[in-house]
């Protein structure tokens, strides 16, 4: 029965429930980041069908900096738990 | 309608009773490395400039440009040797030299699309916007480059003159697409 258990104790049944939590975070996330930059970026008077240059530029570094604060707000909020003011 | 639905129907071999709309949307389908790399190329700033220059070069070439700019260009200064040489010897040499000052002019024309091309492309890429601000841009360099020999005043004209030139042309293949 203990080799079955990992380390931390987690059964079967919260590890699945884990992976669904963070399945749907993952998704959201992408949702998010997909609408925002878009939203964003792209002009909605849509005179062709193609990304222009300086669309494709836009949301190079949209997408960077979405990933990069959500990285550090997650690293702030899972580090200390108590956001500072 | 029934024929293409009993079609769909035959083709999902998974009973989905419950989404009804699955014949008409497909799952989202990632691109892979390889046609991410060969978009990226398209995007590159040498290539596209480069491929501009050899589209100009193509253009005046097949479309009877050169043909005409070097006729109507030679026949300006034509120096008429009569007594000199016969008339067939004239003729070849009036075709020679409509052939060298199309070859020059076809060269100016590819050096302008280039760097036309070259700056549009950095500068919209700098600045992460499709605007005319960019065509402006690009064609007062080009212009400016292109007569910056005849001192800082032509510089200006050029550079005036080719923006709105290129402004112009830009609005109207947009009016078209």
């Amino acid at each position: 029965m203990a080799a079955n258990n990992t380390p931390a104790g987690i059964d079967k049944e919260q590890a699945f429930g884990m992976a669904e939590t963070e399945m749907e975070y993952r998704v959201e996330l992408f949702n998010r980041l997909a609408q925002t930059c878009f939203n964003k970026c792209v002009d909605k008077r849509y005179k062709e069908s193609e990304l222009n240059m300086g669309e494709n530029s836009c949301i190079d570094r949209c997408v960077s900096k979405y990933w990069q604060v959500n990285g550090m707000i997650g690293q702030m909020l899972s580090a200390g738990g108590r956001p500072p003011i | 309608m029934a024929a293409s639905n009993s079609e769909n129907d035959s083709k999902n071999e998974i009973p989905s009773s419950s989404e009804a709309e699955q014949p008409q949307f497909q799952a989202i389908r990632m691109p892979t490395m390889e046609e991410i790399r060969a978009q990226e190329v398209w995007n590159n700033c040498a290539v596209r400039s480069v491929v501009s220059g050899v589209m100009v070069v193509v253009i005046f070439a097949g479309g009877g440009l050169g043909f005409f700019m070097g006729m109507f260009l030679g026949a300006l200064d034509n120096p008429i040797m009569q007594d000199e040489m016969t008339g067939r010897q004239q003729f070849v040499y009036n075709v020679k030299q409509m052939g060298r000052r199309s070859l020059s002019s076809a060269k100016a024309f590819a050096v302008m699309g280039l760097v036309f091309s070259a700056v549009e492309c950095v500068v919209e890429k700098a600045r992460a916007k499709h605007d005319t601000t960019n065509t402006v841009v690009a064609g007062c360099v080009t212009g400016g480059t292109m007569s910056a020999r005849g001192g800082p005043k032509a510089a200006c004209a050029g550079c005036a003159g080719f923006a709105a030139f290129s402004v112009l042309i830009e609005k109207f293949f947009d009016r078209h697409t």
